[in-house]
């Protein structure tokens, strides 16, 4: 029995690494199971899944085209008109 | 049916020269690099011109040619530097936030901030790419290909020859040198 409760407890550590690897392909069910249960237990890593999901979403909205800018994200004169050039 | 878009290459510079620019810059960091990128898919496109079935806005049009520019110059740069994960890559920076027993010493501090919306905070955003510029070079190519870009890890695994579990490290790092940098200089935490 104790050994069941030992594989069935994970760490924060693994948790977070599990969270993380969660973002980029599915676990084994195992492996959602135990993250599940931890995360039922644990508010830090529940925190932690949710400041992943808004790195995450962050991330998006910086790779669109009409994302956030400022005044360093422009062409300056000088590479505009090196471009100009360049497409005549 | 609407009348397929025309193109018009003697306004590209004005109307998306600073979008493309933009886009370019988020995801290759060094503004001479993404300068060429811009000016090599202009160029592309104007070869290209006369094979624009105007299916696509000219917008998208464009865009596409510069998403596969970029992915182009990171193929380039893979030639030079692995991808992969070596032991000189540096480590996860909470590693010390945990004891022996791998249970943290401290709870981490809330965000505050609603996953829904946080991505309406537009200097959150712009935080976000200045904390990019600070990653391991590694590390961000590969977030960006993976968050921004949006590849799946398997098309990043196989274009760049990582190991999948390589690269779940490599992200779960990249992740956390973001989290660490929001945190301390923007987040106030």
């Amino acid at each position: 029995m104790n050994k069941i409760t030992k594989w069935l407890k994970l760490t924060c550590e693994d948790t977070l690494l599990l969270i993380s690897e969660k973002m980029d392909h599915s676990l084994p069910l195992s492996k959602r199971w135990r993250a599940g249960l931890h995360l039922a237990m644990c508010t830090v890593c529940r925190e932690y899944q949710k400041q992943l999901w808004i790195l995450s979403s962050l991330a998006r909205c910086l790779g669109k085209a009409e994302g956030p800018t400022d005044p360093s994200f422009k062409l300056s004169l000088e590479a505009r008109e090196r471009l100009k050039q360049s497409l005549k | 049916m609407d009348k397929p878009e025309k193109l018009d290459s003697n306004m590209w510079l004005d109307n998306y020269g600073d979008m493309m620019y933009r886009y370019t810059l988020v995801r290759v960091r060094d503004p001479d690099e993404a300068e060429e990128i811009v000016q090599v898919s202009l160029l592309a496109a104007l070869q290209a011109k006369d094979s624009f079935q105007g299916r696509s806005s000219e917008k998208s049009w464009l865009f596409g040619i510069l998403k596969h520019k970029i992915m182009d110059h990171f193929r380039a740069a893979k030639k030079h530097v692995s991808l992969d994960l070596s032991s000189d890559d540096p480590g996860d920076p909470y590693e010390k936030a945990y004891d022996h027993t791998g249970h943290r010493h401290s709870p981490s501090s809330s965000w505050n901030l609603d996953p829904e919306s946080a991505a309406q905070n537009q200097q959150l955003v712009l935080a976000l790419s200045t904390c990019l510029d600070k990653l391991p070079d590694k590390y961000r190519k590969v977030f960006i290909m993976r968050e921004v870009e949006g590849l799946s890890s398997n098309e990043i695994c196989n274009e760049f020859n990582i190991q999948p579990t390589n690269l779940w490290v490599i992200l779960h790092r990249a992740r956390n040198h973001l989290k660490k940098c929001l945190e301390t200089q923007w987040l106030g935490k």
